[in-house]
């Protein structure tokens, strides 16, 4: 009698424990994967370089910054004609004004490469990426034009290409009907590495000037990481914890 | 009605008659209820005299090699392979060999020839540079792209006259 | 009251009838073709652009998918919570369910900018995107409501109905959740970053879908001249208002937490006072009406038994719904983002500037389109199966 009761008994509160438990299990490892993946992430880009701009509005006039955005559209071949509303602009110009002081300012504004984008999170096919090395690219393979990762974007980086497109340039593939940013001209770092100078720092940086520095934060020596040391340098949208790999001086 | 013989197997017998005939005359010229299609006869660069792999496993396997490629320099850089589509298009280039722009739309394209004889649909050109044109050539064509804006037009008219020269 | 449903399929062959399908057909048909077009030239010949990087196409699907999640609601209230009164509807529930969501999805796809990878959207999966859950949580609905349906109309397999009816219940409450959570997860933007989108699309849900739900009811039921009671519609009315009065309270709630601190004022002073067309949509389309001029047919005492109102109030519903999909999709992309704090900020990419979109004719098209394959499917299901009870008389207590 004894046991019949034990056998029986158990039976709902066993049940409701392991209904629990299951539930209670699923609302835990949820957001652990999340935190799993970003983590793994973060890992392997410690491994290797990660590459970065630092960017001196100081030491930057107008006319800078307007080198800067035609060496961009030379080295990729992009067209942004004036008041198009669809034109691709992979950087930009952008003024800044205070405006207590009135003190007008510009700087280029682009991907902003970050460690945790959330272009890569939101996109659904995983086109959108990030490269061991830090860089964030598209990969127009499977980018099935979406435009999610446009709308998760904090920096407006990303553009979509509106029209059809013919005479590309070899190093710059560029399609209708995907998106596309700034690649860090990730075609001179495959070809030179460390010693890689992307376009718009080459335009820039005339005459022994440097005011745009490319490098890599991850090797305490190099130039960029020297420069940071000594003057800092701010991340926009800092808040959102991004942990963007260009860093503006003088804002 | 039992007499009388099926139109079908008929049919079925011609068909098969028919196909044997144009797959056997495939080797020159392919023929079919339309006319004939000449085989294509890509032309051949002349600044090369062989290409990466041997031109029997180029023509099977070419794209393998390109889609092996397309993962490794996207996603992780390697940009070195002598199997990029950059590379072919350097050798392979429509617009030096018979002097004027021809691009993938163009049946004379080097790859749109076989694509169009074999019935092969793709998408690489809609993204892709489909002729081999440096970054250096192309600044040499368009000065205006060294010193400030052009419009697309502009750029696509230059780019058409300089490859007319 | 207790007697089962007898359920029949449509069978009016008037020429209402027909020429109702051909046009809802035409319309499909231009929709896409007007799709193609829009594949072939580019989204430049759509009001999108580089700022506001969705449109009418968005604004169209996300009403077609939140409303077919809610037009399931008969079915689960007749099958989770045993409410009987509502079994003689939940085949139809279920049906235009799948429907409203197949249109939808249509448009969601064909506003791709290469549609023709739809091979790549179901192979590459990013698990962290919410736009790969919904993709799974999209085709798994139509999968769940399809095995539900056939489940609810094989008697054998009748005790099976409610196991399944509870599975999609979880399922579209999830699946509405992911819907608002593609904007609530936008940390970015100001006008979305809220945990309270996902409830107030599921109470949306439940809105939209009865207001579609009820007005296809009353179309079917006169093409076929069926005999309808009252006292069903009187039910119908008051869910109806209870959803309304939920979707008004999440709206007043979500706008109160945005005005509360002092970050997002600038936000709100563009949508509730100084965003143009925006603003005009909010007050007068969304709240006015969209919310309360049919809070006040549902309730008004004196059209409690007037058909008319609820079909007017079910038309303001989904009129309110497009003009809040509106201002929460387009709305929420005009408004500039905010990367430079504390400055004034210029530059060729509309920073710092509201920004524009007037939508083509193309993307409206396409959206009539999906809409109108939707109610096409609908409208033909019930003519093909047995899925609309054969009357629906006054209950005996």
């Amino acid at each position: 009698m004894k046991t019949e009761l034990e056998r029986v008994e158990p039976r709902p509160a066993r049940r409701r424990f392991l209904q629990g438990a299951a539930a209670l299990a699923s609302t835990l490892i949820a957001p652990g994967v999340l935190l799993y993946i970003s983590s793994h992430a973060t890992e392997t880009a410690t491994k290797s370089p990660r590459w970065g701009l630092l960017i001196d509005t100081n030491a930057m006039s107008e006319a800078d910054v307007d080198a800067c955005v035609q060496a961009c559209k030379r080295e990729h071949g992009w067209q942004s004609r004036a008041g198009s509303k669809t034109d691709a602009q992979w950087i930009r110009k952008v003024g800044l004004s205070d405006p207590q002081s009135g003190h007008r300012r510009f700087l280029p504004m682009m991907c902003q490469h970050c460690e945790n984008p959330p272009c890569v999170d939101v996109c659904p096919t995983g086109a959108s990426f990030k490269r061991a090395d830090g860089i964030v690219l598209v990969n127009r393979h499977i980018c099935i034009g979406c435009r999610y990762c446009m709308m998760a974007c904090p920096y407006k980086a990303r553009s979509f290409i509106h029209e059809p497109l013919q005479d590309q340039l070899p190093v710059a593939p560029r399609g209708k009907g995907t998106v596309e940013s700034c690649t860090l001209c990730v075609h001179r770092i495959d070809r030179d590495g460390a010693d890689a100078v992307p376009a718009c720092a080459e335009a820039v940086n005339q005459g022994g000037r440097s005011a745009i520095v490319f490098g890599d934060l991850n090797d305490s020596d190099s130039e960029i990481v020297k420069r940071l040391r000594k003057h800092g340098g701010t991340k926009l949208r800092a808040d959102m914890g991004l942990n963007p790999a260009l860093r503006y001086q003088g804002l | 009605m039992s007499k009388s013989l099926h139109p079908l197997p008929i049919l079925m017998i011609a068909l098969l008659v028919w196909l044997s005939c144009t797959v056997s005359a495939a080797d020159e010229v392919a023929s079919s209820g339309f006319g004939s299609v000449a085989i294509p006869r890509p032309a051949k660069p002349d600044n090369a005299s062989e290409c990466v792999e041997p031109v029997e496993v180029m023509r099977r396997e070419h794209m393998k090699f390109l889609l092996h490629q397309r993962d490794a320099t996207v996603l992780e850089g390697e940009r070195d392979s002598k199997y990029s589509l950059t590379g072919c298009m350097d050798c392979h280039n429509p617009a030096r060999n018979d002097g004027q722009v021809v691009r993938y739309p163009d049946p004379r394209h080097f790859c749109a020839d076989c694509h169009r004889y074999a019935s092969v649909k793709i998408d690489c050109f809609e993204c892709h540079a489909d002729r081999g044109l440096s970054r250096s050539q192309q600044s040499r064509l368009i000065p205006e792209l060294n010193t400030g804006l052009v419009s697309s037009q502009t750029f696509h008219r230059q780019l058409e006259r300089s490859g007319e020269d | 009251m207790a007697a089962t449903p007898r359920y029949a399929e449509i069978r009016t062959s008037t020429a209402r009838y027909w020429g109702l399908l051909i046009l809802l057909a035409l319309i499909a048909v231009i929709g896409f073709a007007a799709a193609h077009h829009m594949d072939v030239e580019g989204h430049h010949i759509t009001g999108m652009n580089n700022q506001v990087v969705w449109g009418l196409p968005h604004v169209f699907a996300i009403f077609l998918i939140v409303a077919a999640s809610g037009a399931l609601n008969l079915a689960s209230l007749a099958s989770v919570f045993q409410r009987a009164e509502y079994k003689p509807l939940a085949r139809f529930s279920a049906v235009l369910s799948i429907a409203l969501l197949v249109g939808g999805l249509a448009i969601l796809l064909l506003d791709l900018g290469r549609p023709d990878r739809l091979i790549v959207a179901m192979t590459h999966y990013n698990f962290k995107s919410i736009f790969a859950w919904n993709i799974i949580l999209y085709s798994g609905f139509v999968v769940i409501v399809v095995a539900y349906l056939w489940l609810m109309m094989e008697r054998r397999m009748h005790r099976w109905s409610r196991p399944a009816g509870m599975f999609a219940l979880a399922w579209r409450l999830t699946l509405t959740t992911g819907t608002g959570s593609i904007f609530g997860f936008l940390v970015a933007r100001e006008a979305y970053d809220s945990a309270l989108l996902a409830p107030m699309f599921i109470v949306m849900s439940f809105a939209f879908g009865l207001a579609v739900f009820i007005l296809l009811l009353l179309l079917s039921f006169r093409l076929d001249r069926r005999e309808l009671d009252g006292a069903h519609l009187l039910r119908l009315r008051k869910l109806l208002g209870l959803f309304c009065t939920g979707v008004l309270y999440f709206v007043v709630v979500f706008h109160l937490t945005k005005l509360y601190g002092s970050q997002n004022h600038d936000f709100e002073r563009f949508i509730l006072v100084e965003g143009g067309v925006y603003t005009v949509l909010f007050w007068f389309f969304q709240i006015g009406l969209g919310s309360l001029l049919p809070l006040w047919l549902v309730y008004a005492p004196r059209l409690q038994n007037s058909v008319a109102s609820l079909v007017l109030a079910s038309l303001l519903v989904i009129l309110g719904a497009f003009a809040q999909l509106y201002v929460i999709i387009i709305g929420g992309q005009a408004f500039p983002l905010n990367i430079f704090p504390g400055y004034i900020v210029d530059s060729s990419f509309s920073d710092g500037a509201v920004n524009t979109y007037s939508p083509s004719l193309w993307e409206f098209l396409l959206g009539c389109g999906g809409f109108t394959c939707a109610l096409l499917i609908a409208l033909l299901v019930i003519r093909i199966l047995p899925i609309m009870p054969e009357k629906l008389p006054r209950e005996i207590d």
